[in-house]
């Protein structure tokens, strides 16, 4: 420890005496200055109230089912209240720190994560077994570690982003990280379901899929905000559409080429579709110019069609949706089943912990807590419960969108609505895939399916969210002059 | 009936219809931060903010709402008056051209700067660029809204 003390400085001989670093805490601490979020609060106590009454629905109905009739005692709930204590947590340290961040985001996915955790409750614990230190954890404490983490992934991200420079600098190096990611992935990638889609790291196994789409998005925000005035006067015309210069529409290409490749080299088709969805929207919210969306649309049909012919796992997928009874008991199952599943759910649904029947001695569904937890929901808590799902995925849209909205330069706005937009383009697109809208393509439910890699990833975006709607971050840098 | 199911049915309905109750709270906060946004006077389609000044007025800190046409220069006239000497009295214009923001400086004595570049004539500027007009440095930025 050094005594530290500034020359020519008066001061009280106590505090000159105390140690620098002590001085320095204390001043931070000084700075600190709490806020009250009533709103979120309010929201948090409500978000509370609704898991323990699901978490008594639950419990009535499994001791149902195991002949017994207490109504009123909740199903285990030590699970439940660790993980409402660390919402209540993460709010606490928002209030501590006196954030002035949205208020409607946290209690939003806290609601969504505690969902998830009584979904995998409910569900065999048999479907995911981890072994550490001596003890094997099922499904819903795997789960419920995950979830903590993706809230303490949500707050540090919330209190410690305080600027966005370490972003929006170094845009081309996170790029090579994002492809780095994947061709680590398409080099030692393990296959699932006819997918490379993990990375296997000792005892651990990831997603890197899952963490491309947050930098794909940092990149692209950087990108846009830095080339909007360029690409935004256009000069090429092409029939009735304008275009801007060739050297402008390489991005778009190499877009284009990178989805594809994900699609030939991983065959995991929902990747490739977010990620062509997202640049799309991100190009069109950066320039508004629909020539942008024809013109990608066109590459995607195109695309979608040369997949089609050449690759049999593509075909298998639009055959399976346009009719799954063909092959219902081989290709189409899982569709087929999840089609069923909401069916039996009809409007009120068959009540927490009272769906899935078993077909043979087996779940009907062998994906169902990652790919298929819409499915499982649909039935449980039916049409009324899926709508209110949906709508909390809209909620989330919504603050995103106000964020983008408010900020304060073109990087931040982009970077907010590409944040959003992942989220919620992946919800639509495997809740619209369990419904048979559009063919199935296997990517999570952010925050409800299971998975380590999904939940960090989905927490890394609410925590940058939250930091960018901060009116309290410091103003962003003037640009660089642009070279001509 | 058995009240056992009974009970069940009600914990069930309670639930789903908590969900709903998280969902009109959550909906009615929207619709009045968005009513406010929608009150806030600030019209303005973005904003010029004064990050350094040499001179009386504009002083630091002050922000300039801008309509889709802007003027900047020593003439009272101008929609922005510098009051520098190194500014002439017609000294640029600001303008919103359907899509995108144009700075265009209007032959002035000692130029118009974006990003620490002279400009000639027309130049697209977006949100976060700095501009500087005699001895008075803005930031151009997005409407709070």
């Amino acid at each position: 420890m050094t005594s530290a003390v500034e020359p020519g400085r008066p001061g009280h001989p106590a505090l000159e005496a105390a140690p620098a670093t002590g001085r320095a805490i204390g001043r931070a601490i000084r700075r600190v200055r709490p806020r009250a979020r009533r709103r979120e609060s309010g929201l948090l106590i409500l978000v509370g109230l609704i898991l323990l009454l699901g978490s008594i629905s639950l419990g009535a109905t499994q001791r149902e089912s195991a002949g017994q009739k207490v109504a009123w005692l909740p199903s285990d709930t030590s699970q439940l209240l660790v993980y409402l204590g660390a919402l209540l947590a993460a709010h606490l340290a928002l209030v501590v720190t006196g954030r002035r961040a949205d208020q409607i985001l946290l209690p939003t996915v806290g609601l969504l994560g505690g969902i998830s955790l009584l979904l995998m409750e409910r569900l065999p614990q048999s479907l995911v077994s981890q072994s550490l230190l001596g003890r094997t954890f099922g499904l819903a404490s795997i789960q419920l570690g995950w979830l903590l983490l993706s809230l303490a992934v949500i707050t540090i991200a919330a209190i410690t982003v305080r600027s966005d420079a370490w972003l929006r600098r170094y845009k081309y190096t996170w790029a090579a990280v994002g492809i780095g990611l994947l061709l680590l992935t398409f080099l030692f990638g393990s296959e699932v379901n006819g997918a490379l889609l993990t990375i296997q790291v000792g005892p651990f196994s990831g997603q890197p899929t899952e963490l491309i789409k947050v930098i794909l998005v940092i990149f692209l925000a950087g990108y846009l905000s830095e080339f909007r005035p360029l690409l935004v006067e256009a000069s090429m015309r092409l029939g009735p559409l304008r275009l801007p210069p060739v050297p402008y529409l390489l991005p778009m290409l190499a877009m284009w080429a990178i989805a594809l490749g994900i699609v030939v080299v991983q065959r995991d088709l929902g990747a490739a579709l977010l990620f062509f969805a997202v640049f799309l929207a991100l190009m069109y919210i950066a320039t508004a110019r629909l020539s942008y969306v024809i013109l990608g649309l066109v590459m995607f049909v195109v695309g979608s069609f040369i997949a089609y012919q050449l690759f049999s796992t593509v075909r298998d997928r639009v055959d399976i949706w346009i009719n799954p009874f063909s092959d219902a008991s081989g290709k189409g199952y899982q569709v087929v089943q999840s089609l069923y599943a909401f069916g039996r759910g009809g409007i009120m649904g068959t009540g927490l912990g009272a769906g899935l029947p078993l077909v043979g001695g087996r779940l009907p569904i062998p994906a169902i807590h990652t790919d298929f937890p819409f499915a499982a929901l649909g039935e449980e808590l039916g049409l009324i419960g899926v709508v209110a799902i949906l709508g909390l995925y809209l909620v989330l849209i919504e603050r995103g969108l106000r964020i983008a909205a408010m900020a304060a330069d073109d990087f931040r706005s982009l970077l907010a609505a590409g944040l959003t937009l992942v989220v919620g383009v992946q919800a639509f697109i495997i809740a619209a895939g369990n419904l048979k809208l559009i063919p199935l393509t296997g990517v999570t439910l952010p925050f409800i399916s299971y998975g380590g890699s999904s939940l960090l990833a989905n927490g890394v975006v609410v925590g940058l969210l939250l930091a960018l709607s901060d009116r309290g971050v410091e103003p962003p840098p003037p640009r660089r002059a642009r070279a001509r | 009936m058995d009240p056992y199911v009974v009970a069940i049915w009600i914990v069930r309905i309670a639930f789903l219809a908590g969900l709903y109750l998280f969902m009109f709270g959550v909906t009615r906060l929207l619709l009045r931060d968005l009513r406010a946004a929608a009150r806030d006077p600030g019209g303005a389609l973005a904003r010029l903010v004064v990050i350094g000044s040499e001179v009386a007025e504009p002083p630091r800190g002050t922000v300039f709402g801008l309509d889709a046409v802007a003027t900047i220069g020593r003439d009272v006239n101008n929609s922005i008056v510098v009051e520098d000497e190194f500014a002439s009295a017609e000294h640029a214009t600001l303008t919103f051209r359907g899509r995108a923001w144009y700075v265009q400086d209007l032959a002035s004595t000692n130029g118009t700067f974006v990003n620490g570049q002279r400009i000639e004539g027309l130049s697209a500027v977006t949100y976060g660029d700095e501009l500087q007009v005699g001895q008075v440095r803005f930031r151009f930025e997005r409407s709070r809204r």
